[in-house]
Formats: structure tokens, sequence, C-alpha cells
């Protein structure tokens, strides 16, 4: 069980993603873009950040380096559907700034949950040995 | 102008005319008054030689002028004949010029058409990625709450087989949208064209053979993989259009930089390039076909069977790499594609690396 942030501008992919997340019984809190995320990591406290690169307002990759920056011990995972600008979508661009794991859009959900719980585990050990 | 011309033609005969008239003249009088004249002649004997010195002088000197305007007619026509030799060069110069910028123009709007489709592409899959994305969520989810035996179940799984191939689209529009972001390195041209034929050998009826000819063994730099896809997408191409049974013929030689071939490929650079001819059997294409056949999304094949991205992708990537594909055929007669890569010194680029392969 973890707390997830969840940063996604496409609606369907929100809501789909809150449901496969919540279902694997983890805390599901959805922010719409950029923007919206970092007001709400002023108040939450999530495990892990699970974000989209390309998004209008906040892009992912400001997003990324802003928290990075603020809360090191956060886990990133950035997913992206390519194209647009840049036909990886920047996602080896969000690794370089800080993110744990990327996935390119669509997205193989069991191994999404799989890598999130690796982060988490990774980080109780961490916690734990501290 | 006119005026001109008839005064120009008529001005000899006035001349002579006028010459012949006053001899007439001067004979008729020297008739009458011969006497008197030959009396004149004594007056003046002692001035005779002076007047015969006189005499041969004018004659001499009127027949110098006569060579000198004859020199000056015949130097004018050599001069005139050399302007027209000169001019009618420069005509054919122009026309050449006009030819190749033609070809140019239709060569970069083709790039140009490419490019934009390419951008296209991009913001296509970006969003067609997050549509696929939704459904394959909703429908493993939906999946999860049925029973694994209801025709629910296995419905559903029918839409994820439909997903699998939408996705698979993608990929392959994202390949072609994919341009600047391959990893370069110094390859040898015939080991890599070998291995892409043992790899498409399994996968090719019996009945077609396949032939390579190389004349020389050099290196290029390149991206292996994007090389394979060269080969695999035209060979494949050629053993489609040959209804399995045929021969294809890949020929591996070297242009060098002066060649006359260069300069029906535009924007190219001099330096040798190494040369490769696909040559197929198969049932060929007519012109309306080969003006479009690197065009995304152009295919031939019956629906479901071809995306039309194939030779679009091939076209793609050797733009990337600084090369040329062109493609010759007549209906019934075969095709022959004909691809020009930049040669590279091995002995300078060895393990030099380009770029950083960002795919992820």
């Amino acid at each position: 069980m973890a707390k997830i942030l969840l940063v996604e501008d496409d609606e369907l992919v929100r809501d789909m993603l809150t449901q496969v997340l919540q279902r694997a019984s983890h805390q599901v809190i959805p922010a719409t873009n950029g923007e919206e995320a970092t007001s709400l990591l002023r108040t939450e406290k999530p495990d892990i950040m699970v974000t989209d690169i390309i998004m209008p307002k906040k892009s992912g990759i400001t997003l990324i380096s802003e928290v990075k920056n603020r809360q090191p011990d956060l886990e990133i995972i950035a997913i992206s559907g390519g194209g647009r600008l840049d036909p990886t979508g920047y996602l080896d661009l969000s690794e370089t700034l800080g993110a744990s794991v990327s996935f390119e859009k669509p997205i193989d959900n069991t191994a999404l949950l799989m890598a999130i719980d690796l982060l988490i585990h990774g980080k109780r050990d961490k916690a734990a040995t501290k | 102008m006119d005026g001109k011309n008839l005064r120009k033609e008529w001005l000899p005969f006035l001349v002579a005319l006028t010459g012949i008239v006053l001899s007439a003249i001067f004979a008729h009088f020297l008739g009458y008054h011969i006497e008197a004249y030959l009396d004149l002649l004594d007056a003046i004997k002692h001035h005779l030689p002076w007047l015969s010195f006189v005499i041969g002088a004018l004659i001499s000197l009127l027949l110098a002028i006569i060579t000198k305007t004859a020199l000056l007619a015949k130097a004018r026509t050599r001069s005139l004949d050399e302007t027209n030799e000169s001019l009618r060069k420069e005509i054919s110069e122009r026309a050449e010029v006009e030819e190749s910028k033609q070809k140019l123009e239709v060569a970069l709007r083709q790039g140009q058409k490419l490019q934009a489709i390419g951008t296209l592409a991009g913001g296509i899959a970006h969003d067609f990625n997050n549509i696929l994305y939704a459904i394959i969520g909703y429908i493993e989810m939906a999946r999860d709450d049925v029973d694994k035996e209801s025709t629910v179940y296995k419905n559903l799984g029918k839409v994820l087989e439909a997903t699998a191939r939408g996705q698979e689209l993608v990929s392959r529009i994202l390949a072609f949208s994919r341009r600047q972001h391959h990893q370069h390195d110094v390859v040898n041209l015939r080991k890599t064209i070998e291995a892409a034929l043992s790899l498409l050998r399994p996968t090719i009826p019996a009945s077609v053979t396949i032939k390579f000819e190389p004349e020389i063994d050099p290196w290029i730099l390149a991206n292996q993989t994007q090389l394979h896809q060269i080969f695999v997408n035209i060979i494949n191409n050629a053993v489609d259009a040959m209804d399995d049974e045929g021969q294809i013929t890949i020929y591996l030689s070297r242009i060098p930089a002066n060649d006359p071939l260069l300069k029906a490929f535009p924007a190219n650079e001099a330096q040798p390039y190494c040369r490769i001819d696909i040559v197929d059997t198969g049932h060929g294409m007519d012109q309306p076909t080969m003006e479009r056949i690197f065009e995304p999304f152009f295919t031939t094949k019956e629906v479901g069977k071809g995306t039309g991205l194939g030779l679009s992708i091939v076209h793609t990537i050797i733009k990337e790499h600084r090369g040329e594909i062109s493609v010759e055929s007549l209906l019934g007669r075969g095709a022959k594609f004909t691809i020009l890569l930049p040669e590279q010194d091995h002995s300078e680029q060895q393990g030099e690396h380009h770029g950083q392969n960002t795919t992820g």
C-alpha cells in the first residue's frame, strides 16, 4: 500500500490509472497537470509520484526537476505517449532529471504496479537501514 | 530599316554605273577631239611618269581597301559564328540548370511532405497512445471482474487483440517520425547486408532465390538496426511482388566522388558513395505508383496486409544517413531500388560514436 500522486492531463487515462492503482490497494491523489501537482505536494506527502510528461501548464519535465530539488526522497515514475515534440516524449531526459523508472504508453499495467511495489520496498529498506 | 537595306544593295551598282557613264563620256570626248588631247598629252609629256605612278598607287590603294574590307567581313563572320556557338551553349546549359532545378524541387517537395507527415504522425501517435492506453486499462479491469469462462471475458480478449494491432501501427508511425535519435556507428556494410539476408531467408519461400554480389567491402557510418530495416522492408516488398517465385539480386559497388550519377541527386556531397542495387524479377510497377512509393500510408497491398509505411520508413532512414534512394521499374519487368550511402574512411573513424540512442 502506498500513497501515489498521479499527474495526468488525459481524463480517461487518469481515471483508468486511478482505478488500476486503487484496485492494487494504493491510495491515489489525482492531479490534472504540473501546477496542480505542485500545490498538492505542499499539503500531501505521497510516497510515489506517477507523472505524464507532455501536459499543458506545467510539463512533467519541469515538475520532475522541481520536485527532485524539494523532495529528493519522493520516488518518481515518468510515463509518456511519445511523439508530438520528441519521439520518446523526453522519457530519457526525465530519467536523467530524477525519475526512477519511465514507461512508454501504452503501458503494461502489471509492470507499472510491479515497479511501484519495488520502489516502495526499496524505500522502506532504505528507511530501515537509516 | 527598309530604305537603309535598299541603299546597301544598290550602292555598288550605283558606283559601277557612275564609273561606266563617266568612262563613256570620256571616251566620247576623246573620240571627237583626239587631236586636241594628243596636243594636251604633249604639254603634259614630262608629267606622264609621275601620273602613271599616281594611277598605279591609286589602284594599289584600291586593292588594299578591297582586301581589307574582305578581311573585315571574314573576321566578322567568324566572330558572329562564335557568338552563335556560345549562345547555343548557354541555352543548353540553362536548360540543364532548369532541369536539375526542377528535379531538386521535386525532391525537396517530397522531403518536406514526408517531414510534415512525420511531424503530424508524431502528434497523432502521442494522442493515440493515450487513447489505446485507456482502452487497454479499462478492458483489463473489466476482464478481472468477469468469469474467465464467460463470453464477455473472451470478447474483451478480442478487443485487447485489436488494441495490440493498434499499438503496432502506432509504433510504426512513431518509427517513421523518429528521426535523429539513433546511434550511428562505423559498420561494415557488406556484413550488415549478409546479416539482414540471413535474418530474412527463413521467412522467404524456397522458390525465391536471393543472390548477393558484393564488389567492395565498405564501411559506413550508420545505425545497424535501421540498415536491417531498410533491407528487410525492400526485400519483403520484392518477395510480395513476385508471387512466391523469382530472384532477388543485390549488388554492392562504389561510386567515386566525381561520378556523373551523383549529379542526378540533389544536395549530396562530393565524396565516394556505396551503391546498393536491389533488383527483383517481380511484377514491377507503373509510373504513378513509382512516384508515390515513398509516401507514408501509400500501399498497393490489400487492406490488412500492408500499412503503407515500409518504404516511407526506408526513405526516412536513408535520408537520416545522408543517403539517396531511387527506384526504376516497368510494369511486368521487375523493379530496381538503388541506394546510395556515403562511404566512411574506416581508418579514421573506427570506434567513433555519434549521438546517443534515446529510443529508451
